[in-house]
């Protein structure tokens, strides 16, 4: 599968060790990542903290950082390189715009200060939709307009990394896909690096190439995006996510007469979804779903349920044969299938009595069905190279 | 009624010393209140009742102490006779240095609570892009917090205008050099010059009725109007 691509890579060293209000934040690693990489942990887990201190915004930190080789912060050798000097951008939750400048003003604010600025001011306020929004003063906005704003202004000021904290989650659910596609969408255009924090994985599923977890200021997980939820499904102690299947896979048509988009799983086998381009507003809908489009999307474990023979006569548009690859208990009750299907792995939650009843066992043929309604996504991507489509 | 030279005299002393108190007021003022803004530690209490005393403290004790402090016998009044080759008790210098130190909360406590409902979140904004700390504070502390520096400007101005007890005992009453409004007022009391008084006592009531008015007018369309006080973060 081919993901959206960038050139530019954000190598980090982070080293940290620091004691915070209830816990304390410990991270050693090494990223040398592509494109987005998210940062996903429930509130407290020190996620915010960590971008906080990489961008300089905290001070009392007890460790190391350095970014392109280039040491940030290091408490042993007393360096502290101040924010304003670390070129690294920060879209906020809130936006942060500043309220005594009109939405232009805001944006050359960033660029005037931007040492070595290469951007068209022009050119970006196009690519985020600004042009109607120059003369408003912040207040006059809406919230999506706002961070629509604040992420335009990130880019100007041409950061060699961009951070995102919480950047929907002040937003309806509308505005949340379009900004979601609008991240995505610059990412690509203009190849920044970024670290994006999010408390909804729902959210990262559907951007981040590498994902990192944390809980309570620790690393628990971190690799590829869709390997990491699937792993993050067995985690039986504290679960951490909803087990889900998350996935990436083309557009193949949209069938408007049945309200229905069409999904290529693999090159024989189709998954249907309702029709994206009613979703999503009029201006839009060509360009963000286009057939060949990469979408990612994501099944709750628990709508994914198990037949043994072929549904013939089933309302449920989407079923697939499979085999059953792993069987594990998931709380008191039920158990948690992962089912290899169309060369993807799925994962099921059914109930223990079910599981009995069917006698199920590993290596057993089995098929798995889901409603089109099951399929959940947010937003989707253009991409060129998904293979064998095209051809 | 016309007023008279000396009274005339005695208004452009009063503008004159209110004019650059207030000036350094300010400069004093802002990185003060700024730094009690951010101060986290617990000796904050005590320096915000050392500001705050002139407000309460009968003027007569400020003035008392100062002229201690003031007089050619101590080591700051020698230290300024030193440096200025000229007496500093009763004399212009003393008037000012006694109304700064009066008028000091009035400039120092509007623009404190305006640093404080500030807050970082748009110190940070502007840090991530790319501004220097002076950057920041011209560039978006002063634009966003304006009217308070209006506020704290007029209102130290207006009650420097108004005090009469420090300078009575730290400036005497000097025609052209310490001998402000509100002394000339008093005198003209004492010699049962009504007509005088009337003139002068009027006349402060009325522009001090119009300064605060200003002042009060400002606050109230900018409680309406800007964004501070909104949270945006």
């Amino acid at each position: 599968m081919v993901e959206p691509s960038s050139n530019a890579n954000a190598n980090f060293n982070i080293s940290i060790k620091t004691k915070l209000d209830n816990f304390t934040l410990n991270i050693d690693r090494h990223f040398n990542d592509q494109g987005i990489t998210g940062i996903f942990g429930h509130s407290g887990s020190g996620k915010s903290t960590l971008l906080r201190i990489i961008a300089g915004l905290e001070i009392k930190v007890q460790g190391e950082i350095t970014f392109n080789k280039q040491v940030l912060f290091s408490s042993h050798s007393n360096i502290f390189i101040p924010t304003e000097q670390r070129n690294i951008g920060l879209v906020f939750q809130n936006s942060r715009l500043f309220p005594h400048l009109s939405v232009h003003q805001n944006l050359v604010f960033a660029q005037q200060r931007c040492k070595y600025s290469t951007l068209d001011i022009n050119d970006i306020i196009s690519l985020t939709g600004l042009s109607s929004l120059l003369a408003k003063k912040p207040a006059q906005l809406s919230g999506g307009e706002q961070q629509r704003v604040g992420l335009a202004r990130a880019i100007l000021a041409e950061p060699q990394l961009l951070l995102l904290d919480e950047p929907l989650s002040a937003l309806d659910k509308h505005s949340k896909a379009q900004m979601l596609i609008l991240i995505t969408k610059v990412q690509q255009s203009l190849q920044i690096p970024m670290f994006y924090v999010s408390h909804s994985l729902a959210e990262l599923q559907q951007v981040a190439n590498n994902i990192l977890i944390l809980a309570n200021g620790e690393v628990v997980d971190y690799g590829d995006i869709h390997q990491v939820i699937h792993r993050l499904n067995n985690t039986e102690s504290k679960p951490l996510i909803s087990p889900q299947t998350s996935l990436a896979v083309p557009i193949i048509a949209h069938d408007k007469e049945h309200a229905l988009t069409q999904l290529a799983l693999s090159e024989k086998q189709s998954i249907y979804l309702p029709l994206l381009t009613e979703n999503t507003d009029e201006n839009n809908d060509k360009e963000a779903y286009p057939p060949g489009a990469l979408l990612r999307c994501f099944i709750f474990a628990n709508d994914i349920s198990i037949t043994l023979n072929e549904p013939s006569d089933s309302s449920i548009v989407n079923h697939l044969s499979g085999t059953i690859n792993a069987i594990n208990k998931y709380g008191n009750h039920s158990i948690l299938l992962t089912i290899h299907c169309a060369e993807q792995e799925f994962f099921a939650q059914i109930s223990v009595m079910s599981y009995k009843k069917l006698a199920l066992e590993l290596g057993k043929n089995i098929f798995i069905q889901f409603k089109a309604s099951a399929i959940k996504t947010l937003a989707a991507f253009p991409l060129k190279n998904a293979s064998f489509i095209e051809e | 009624m016309i007023a008279t030279n000396d009274d005339l005299l005695a208004l452009i002393t009063t503008l004159k010393m209110a004019a650059l108190s207030t000036v350094i007021l300010l400069l004093i003022g802002t990185p003060l209140a700024w730094w009690l803004a951010k101060m986290q530690s617990r000796a904050k209490v005590i320096i915000e009742a050392i500001v705050a005393l002139p407000i309460i403290l009968p003027p007569t004790v400020l003035g008392f102490y100062l002229l201690i402090a003031f007089s050619p016998q101590s080591a700051f009044g020698q230290i300024w006779q030193q440096l200025t080759d000229s007496q500093l008790a009763f004399s212009f210098s003393a008037i000012v240095l006694g109304s700064v130190l009066y008028s000091l909360p009035f400039v120092v406590q509007p623009l404190q609570r305006a640093f404080e409902q500030l807050g970082d979140s748009y110190l940070e904004a502007a840090a991530i892009l790319g501004a220097k700390p002076l950057d920041r504070f011209f560039s978006i502390v002063l634009p966003i917090t304006k009217a308070s520096f209006i506020t704290a400007a007029s209102l130290g101005f207006a009650h420097t205008v108004g005090e009469f007890g420090i300078v009575l005992m730290i400036g005497g009453n000097i025609p052209d050099e310490t001998r402000v409004l509100s002394i000339a007022l008093f005198d003209h009391v004492e010699a049962f010059n009504y007509t005088q008084a009337h003139l002068l006592a009027g006349g402060l009531l009325l522009a001090s009725f119009i300064l605060l008015s200003l002042v009060y007018l400002l606050n109230h369309h900018n409680n309406n109007t800007s964004a501070v006080g909104k949270n945006y973060g």
